[in-house]
């Protein structure tokens, strides 16, 4: 849970970003639309049964990180506060947290056949 | 399949708590392979809460669209809301984008309070239409909130609040939609039909 919340924290700094370090152009418009979908699935992930959305912040993060090169023109503040912004998404959303509850065998109980015994 | 009872102090309580009624414990309601029931009203009546609080966010930004009132409340970025509320994309459809969200956070408000405790297996289908009334409006609120920048560079509290209030009612609604599911599916494999099953009816 803590994992995800501080993943959708990083989120919102990825959104507030530009209009912080006062950067503009296609890297601004990388970080506010990718910002607020990295929140979302943070807050969604943090709830046991959409812990799987995390992977979606794990692909999100790795866009960031890879951002320099795809942005090569970039405002180095940009860039720096991508590539740090990503990692902490990446490594929070890889960290998942604990599951504690038991939910009939999640999501994939869905598709699977039970085993019969 | 056998199912573990481990019974905390909280659900032996309320196996007492009704004396004259028939004792149904709680346990009862638990859904196979699962430690709680998320149809109960301690893990519904919170999102039912937060969606009649993201209907009254949504309902004042709506009465500010149709001029009911004069000025919108605006703490951190100055013209931002006003900008966004009046914008061209707010006012796409026929209905304001501010009332069109009032009347989803209403229509989660009912499909959440709809049902008993046994919900998720007694009415699946009310469990499903909640979760498809949940999961659609916090992602349009998602979109609305890129639009903001992108397109108009502004942002608007209150639409923000209501977007974050619509993203966290998701998560825990979907737990609910999982135990409806697995309950319709589980029916089907025993030979029962599934169409019986989400509509609550005796297999």
């Amino acid at each position: 849970v803590i994992a995800q919340l501080a993943a959708a924290l990083v989120g919102v700094w990825i959104t507030a970003a530009p209009g912080v370090l006062g950067y503009a152009g296609a890297a601004r418009l990388l970080a506010v639309t990718l910002g607020p979908i990295a929140a979302s699935l943070a807050l969604i992930a943090a709830w046991e049964t959409t812990r799987g959305l995390r992977w979606g912040n794990v692909a999100a993060g790795a866009v960031l990180i890879l951002a320099p090169w795809l942005l090569p023109g970039a405002h180095w503040a940009a860039q720096i506060s991508n590539v740090l912004a990503g990692a902490l998404l990446l490594a929070l959303s890889l960290l998942g947290g604990e599951v504690r509850g038991r939910h009939g065998g999640g999501w994939s109980a869905l598709f699977r056949e039970p085993e019969r015994g | 399949m056998a199912r573990p009872e481990a019974k905390t102090g909280a659900e032996s309580e309320s196996y007492h708590a009704a004396p004259g009624q028939a004792a149904i414990p709680d346990s009862a309601e638990i859904p196979p392979g699962w430690d709680y029931n998320p149809a109960d009203w301690s893990q519904r009546l919170p999102i039912v809460g937060l969606a009649l609080l993201g209907f009254g966010i949504a309902a004042y930004l709506a009465l500010f669209q149709v001029g009911a009132i004069g000025d919108v409340w605006e703490p951190f970025f100055g013209n931002g809301s006003r900008t966004i509320l009046t914008s061209e994309v707010s006012r796409l459809l026929p209905v304001s984008d501010a009332a069109l969200g009032a009347a989803g956070y209403l229509a989660d408000a009912v499909a959440g309070i709809m049902g008993g405790r046994a919900r998720w297996r007694t009415m699946p289908w009310i469990v499903v239409l909640f979760g498809v009334a949940v999961g659609p409006l916090g992602a349009v609120s998602v979109l609305l909130v890129i639009l903001q920048p992108v397109l108009y560079d502004a942002w608007c509290t209150l639409c923000l609040a209501s977007a974050v209030v619509s993203v966290l009612m998701i998560g825990p609604a979907m737990d609910e939609v999982l135990a409806s599911l697995q309950h319709v599916v589980g029916a089907a494999r025993r030979g029962e039909s599934a169409w019986r099953a989400f509509w609550g009816l005796a297999a």
